[in-house]
Parts: structure tokens; C-alpha cells; sequence
């Protein structure tokens, strides 16, 4: 069986709280990068409660709905993103969320090893029937990202999001098992 | 779509603390339905810690729990409780347990009716793919109540209980989706 927690050039941790309320405090720095990854208004938190907020997270220990990683770079292992699986059980399907905060490793296919990682764990090892995202349609880089991974664009809000004094349509994404299962196959989409 | 909750002897309810606490307190007086339903050694408790242990409980039924009273459809009285306990997601199984504290609606096929109800919103509601129990080799009625309710034999550990100066076996026992859906399917 594969190593569920190593790409090709990244590999997968645990989302250790204080770890990621460091690098927390850096990536929040770099307003574009959260308004790619994120639809809140941009802000800044201190270090503690980025701290407290991981830990909170992650206090109640394995949760069967939740599935958070940290993401470290193979050659240098350095910590330079996460993503997290958030499942419906009833549903038995996924929303991802995922993110590079590291912008010296946007575009150049860590992003897109990191999602494989990700569906490879959702579809061999929590057996969701499908996975879903949202994205930004100002963010042409990781629609491609998301793409190569597999996903189909499915939907679109029309100007949901209002950035800059305009507003912005979000996309909506989605791959299932099967198509998931011919590509590792080989197989064309 | 019918009601799925609905049996054609019983309903499942939600279990209110009060009420159910009540009516356990009262069953496990009752030895030989503890040792029917439970590997534990069997104990009295009082009301108040019985009703202190599943307030905690219910407190804590998370997503992994969906447990409901037993309720006959003719008079609405509380006879018993069944419940699904999910162990493992990814495989979609969960653990059933049924037991009737109403020694008169024992043997009348409410225990069947409430098992059935229960494998339907297993399978069409929380998306299950099998269930699976245990059941005391001592405990021929119930053994002959899942097999009617579609369970079939899978395994049995030898020896695991003591009781009575003698050993009996646990034996489980399992359905699968497809197989249910075979006799359910369209209904």
C-alpha cells in the first residue's frame, strides 16, 4: 500500500498548535495570501490566540468529522501549508480547505502534490463517495492546481464576495470516487 | 416516503432523561434481562445515579450515537431501547443494541418490529453499508429474532462468559446493506 503521508515533494504532519500559531503569524502578514485562502475580512491575531484557537481545535483528539494536516516541504522539511478534510458521515462526502502560506512555493506543483496527498487519503482511506471545494474566481492559479488534481468546475455564486470595492464570483468544484479511481487508472477524463 | 421511525408494533422516540432513567431504574431490577442484555457484571443502582449516568451519556452522544426509546404504537408506553453506536466511519458499520425492559412484550415480536426499524434508518437514512451485534449464546429468543430480522452468523468467541458456574459463547452477527436491501428494497 502507498505511504498515505508523502508526495512527491511534500509530506504530511500533525497539526501541532503552537507549530502552526508560529507560522500563523507570519502568513497572516501577507493580506493576498489570505484573501485567496480565505473569505473573511483579513485580520491580524497575536500569536497566543492563534495558540489557543489551534488548541481549541484540537482538544477534544480525533474527531470522525475533521481531519487536519500540516504540510512540510520534503527537501527542506520546512512547514509551508496545511489542509483539512471536513466530512458530511451521513453523506460520506468531503469539503477540503487547503493552503500554501509560503508564497516562494505558490506555483511550482507543491500545491497540487499536497491535494493528491489529500484525495488520496479522503478516497483510500476515509472512503468518501465525493470531495468538494470553493475557491475564488480571482484565483486562476489554484483552479488550474485543482484541475490537475481532478476536479470538475460545478458551480458558480456570482458576486458573492466583495473585495476591493467589487465583488467576486465564487466557484464551486467537486470530484467523485469513480473519477478519482480512473485517473489513478490512467485513464482520461 | 413513510415514516421511518414507524414499526408495525412500535415506534422509536427520543429518550427523554427523566422518563427513561425512570423506567431503566425499574428494568434492571429485573437480573435475568441484565444478563440477557449486558457482559458486565450485573448491579443495582439507585434512580438518581441512573439517571446522573445517561444524562452524561445523552450529553455526550455525539455523531457516533443515535439512541431511541422503544414505544409501542398502541399505547405509547416505554418498553425498551435500541440504539446504533458507529464504530468506524470509513467502513460505514455500526454496532446495534436492542433490549426490552417490559418482560410482557417479550416474545411477541416487538423486539423484531423495533430491530427492523432501526436497520431501515440504518441503512436509508444514516447510509450505513452493515450492522453488526452481539448476542449471548443463552439468549435463544433474541438469536432467533435477528435472524428473522434479516441478521445472519459470522462468528462466535468461545467461552466469554461465566455465568452460572458454566461458559457461554458471544456470537456475532451481521446484515449487510445489499442483503437488506434485497428483502426492503422500494418499501
Amino acid at each position: 500500500m502507498k505511504d498515505l503521508f508523502r508526495g512527491e515533494l511534500v509530506r504530511l504532519t500533525a497539526e501541532e498548535p503552537d507549530v502552526r500559531a508560529k507560522v500563523e503569524v507570519h502568513w497572516q502578514r501577507d493580506t493576498e495570501f489570505h484573501r485567496l485562502a480565505d473569505s473573511n475580512p483579513a485580520g491580524m491575531e497575536s500569536e497566543k490566540k492563534l495558540k489557543a484557537w489551534f488548541e481549541k481545535r484540537n482538544e477534544d483528539g480525533f474527531k470522525p468529522e475533521r481531519y487536519p494536516f500540516s504540510v512540510r516541504t520534503l527537501d527542506e522539511d520546512k512547514l509551508i501549508g496545511f489542509f483539512g478534510l471536513w466530512l458530511d458521515l451521513i453523506y460520506n462526502e468531503a469539503w477540503v480547505g487547503i493552503g500554501i502560506g509560503e508564497r516562494e512555493f505558490w506555483g511550482k506543483g507543491y500545491g497540487t502534490d499536497m491535494m493528491k496527498l489529500c484525495l488520496q487519503y479522503a478516497f483510500t482511506e476515509l472512503n468518501v463517495h465525493r470531495v468538494s471545494l470553493g475557491l475564488h474566481a480571482y484565483n486562476p492559479r489554484a483552479l488550474r492546481s485543482y484541475e490537475k488534481a481532478g476536479f470538475r468546475l460545478e458551480g458558480r455564486t456570482r458576486g458573492d464576495v466583495a473585495r476591493g470595492g467589487e465583488h467576486h464570483d465564487s466557484l464551486w468544484m467537486g470530484i467523485l470516487r469513480e473519477e478519482w479511481i480512473l485517473m489513478q487508472n490512467g485513464e482520461p477524463q | 416516503m413513510n415514516d421511518i421511525l414507524k414499526g408495525a408494533l412500535v415506534q422509536l422516540g427520543a429518550v427523554d432523561p427523566d422518563e427513561y432513567s425512570k423506567a431503566f431504574a425499574h428494568w434492571r431490577r429485573d437480573s435475568e434481562l441484565m444478563r440477557l442484555m449486558d457482559a458486565s457484571t450485573t448491579r443495582l443502582d439507585s434512580q438518581k445515579n441512573t439517571q446522573k449516568t445517561i444524562e452524561k451519556e445523552l450529553e455526550d452522544q455525539k455523531v457516533n450515537q443515535y439512541f431511541f426509546t422503544i414505544r409501542t404504537l398502541a399505547e405509547d408506553k416505554l418498553i425498551g431501547d435500541i440504539g446504533l453506536n458507529i464504530v468506524n466511519w470509513a467502513g460505514r458499520d455500526a454496532f446495534v443494541g436492542l433490549g426490552i425492559g417490559e418482560r410482557d412484550f417479550w416474545g411477541r415480536g416487538y423486539g423484531t418490529d423495533a430491530m427492523k426499524a432501526i436497520l431501515r434508518y440504518a441503512f436509508m437514512e444514516v447510509n450505513l453499508r452493515r450492522v453488526t451485534l452481539t448476542v449471548f449464546e443463552y439468549n435463544p429468543r433474541a438469536i432467533r429474532s435477528y435472524e428473522k430480522a434479516g441478521f445472519r452468523h459470522e462468528g462466535r468467541m468461545r467461552g466469554f462468559l461465566n455465568r452460572e458456574g458454566k461458559r457461554w459463547d458471544e456470537l456475532f452477527m451481521g446484515i449487510l446493506r445489499e442483503e437488506w436491501m434485497e428483502n426492503n428494497g422500494n418499501k
